[in-house]
């Protein structure tokens, strides 16, 4: 179990880290982020948010392999990993949603601005939520596994289309994002045009990318296996 | 013990760096119990199939 | 199978055309969905932006209301099984997409020739360019809608889930015929928006492949 000790250590570095390392105008010491014009300890918020954002896209990948796994196979198993990484998936998108609108409401003075990223998030919010409820209203194990795979495929084959559209309709505010207009790539109206990470910025946002991706497949692990198993003495306690 | 408190209302950040720690290790400790449960469970699992 | 698919279309029609249900329900839902625009607006002038905008609110919600019946009807009516019997999974789907296509549009050219006639700022500058996003996108709209009411008529709880599960999947086939109607409005030509067809091209080209190699799954269980 070293690797439980390893994770539990790297958040707690990564979460002291990415809170309260000091922001100054020249960065000297290791620990010092430098100054982004328009961010400044707004610009913490990287080591957090955009992880849960990225665990979100993986959840709703993983789930959609397992869901193809299940319609090629047809083991049960398979729905149990796809629905546990959709339940996991609902959870880091709800966090990226409210810590965004959060840090919406100081770096560009409102909650919501229907920039393209929040407006996927949003659609990828809707999606989770059409699942589970599709979910909620089968009963047969067989029929909701093999439907709700179904409309999970369905469902992916629309990000592209979220990813490629958004830009060209909406201005992004995110910063660094880009926008299309006229079909000429145009720098972001946000008020944050240089962003820039310096070398330990960019060392601790990967190691809490690293930190989030670990804790994601274990508790991944643990919910479908506890999944499986409830359904396994479920079964032999019926039978006798 | 007042330098401390001065400290603190100084730099809030701690606070909050604080309580983060706090609930990590809330998650971690969950998880990892859960984590023990399930892997008991899975050796009764394996034993009981051994004995038929 | 061509044959089949078409006798399961013209079986469709011909108990449509005796019940009138869906078409009833559909012409109707068309005029709540309008003259409660039309109320909400009242005197007001609205930019002509908006009114691209909410003449794809009300396809989509008419839309809602009269599609899901394709795959519910024969439930419950307990067909299915038979249908299972005769008939192959992709012949049924294209029945039934077929049906689909049909009642799209002749909905959204309801809905287009109201609407046009109700909202003076309603104007099409690039006639050519909307008629093809038109077609486009009523293609799009029965696919996706067939497929869902599809997986609807399995579920449970039929009426009220559908709009749920279409919204996510209508929405960015949605949005471009959105871009694409405010664009015709402002007059634009068809070099400018071909991405945004492309965009739609695409899919329907995705969607309806997609719906094919799927529909097994759904049917068979």
């Amino acid at each position: 179990m070293i690797w439980k000790t390893f994770l539990f250590l790297l958040l707690c570095f990564v979460s002291i880290a990415g809170i309260s390392f000091p922001i100054v105008e020249n960065p000297v010491h290791w620990y010092q982020y430098p100054m982004i014009k328009g961010l400044e300890e707004n610009a913490k918020i990287i080591f957090f948010h955009v992880p849960t954002a990225w665990l979100t896209v993986v959840a709703f990948f993983m789930s959609t392999v397992y869901s193809i796994q299940y319609l090629r196979k047809k083991n049960l198993d398979d729905d149990a990993k796809s629905y546990t990484a959709a339940q996991l998936g609902i959870i880091f998108c709800i966090l990226a949603t409210v810590t965004g609108a959060i840090w919406a409401k100081f770096a560009w003075g409102s909650y919501w601005s229907w920039d393209p990223r929040q407006t996927s998030i949003f659609a990828l919010l809707l999606i989770y939520g059409a699942w589970f409820a599709l979910r909620s209203s089968i009963e047969s194990e067989e029929k909701r596994a093999s439907l709700s795979s179904v409309y999970s495929i369905i469902a992916f084959l629309t990000v592209p289309f979220f990813i490629f559209i958004m830009p060209r309709i909406m201005l992004g505010l995110h910063p660094g994002a880009e926008s299309i207009e006229d079909g000429k790539v145009v720098q972001s109206a946000s008020p944050v045009v240089d962003f820039k990470m310096n070398g330990n910025m960019l060392l601790i946002f990967f190691l809490s990318l690293i930190a989030f991706t670990i804790l994601y497949f274990w508790m991944w692990r643990v919910g479908y296996k506890s999944l499986i198993y409830r359904d396994k003495i479920l079964k032999q306690s019926s039978r006798g | 013990m007042e330098g401390f408190y001065k400290f603190l209302s100084n730099n809030s950040i701690f606070i909050v760096t604080f309580i983060v720690l706090i609930v990590w290790a809330g998650v971690f400790f969950y998880l990892n119990s859960i984590d023990k449960r399930i892997r008991q469970i899975e050796k009764e699992n394996k034993g009981e199939r051994n004995e038929k | 199978m061509h044959s089949k698919a078409f006798a399961l279309f013209l079986k469709d029609f011909r108990s449509e055309l005796r019940t009138r249900y869906a078409v009833n329900s559909l012409a109707m839902f068309i005029l709540v969905a309008i003259s409660v625009i039309l109320f909400s607006i009242g005197q007001e002038k609205i930019p002509q932006s908006l009114t691209g905008g909410l003449f794809w609110v009300v396809i989509f919600f008419s839309a809602m209301s009269g599609l899901a019946r394709a795959f519910v009807s024969e439930e419950e009516r307990g067909t299915t099984l038979t249908l299972q019997l005769i008939a192959s999974p992709s012949t049924i789907f294209t029945g039934k997409l077929l049906f689909n296509l049909i009642l799209v549009f002749l909905m959204n050219i309801v809905i287009a020739v109201l609407y046009s006639a109700l909202f003076d700022e309603f104007v099409i500058r690039s006639f050519y360019l909307f008629v093809l996003t038109f077609v486009l996108s009523n293609f799009g709209l029965a696919i996706s809608s067939t497929i869902i009411a599809a997986i609807i008529s399995k579920a449970g709880s039929k009426g009220t889930l559908y709009p749920v599960l279409s919204f996510p999947i209508l929405l960015p086939l949605i949005l471009t015929s959105v871009q694409l109607t405010s664009n015709c409005m402002v007059g634009t030509s068809f070099a400018e928006s071909k991405v945004d067809l492309a965009v739609i091209v695409c899919y329907d080209v995705i969607m309806l492949t997609a719906s094919y190699m799927l529909f097994d799954f759904i049917w068979k269980d």
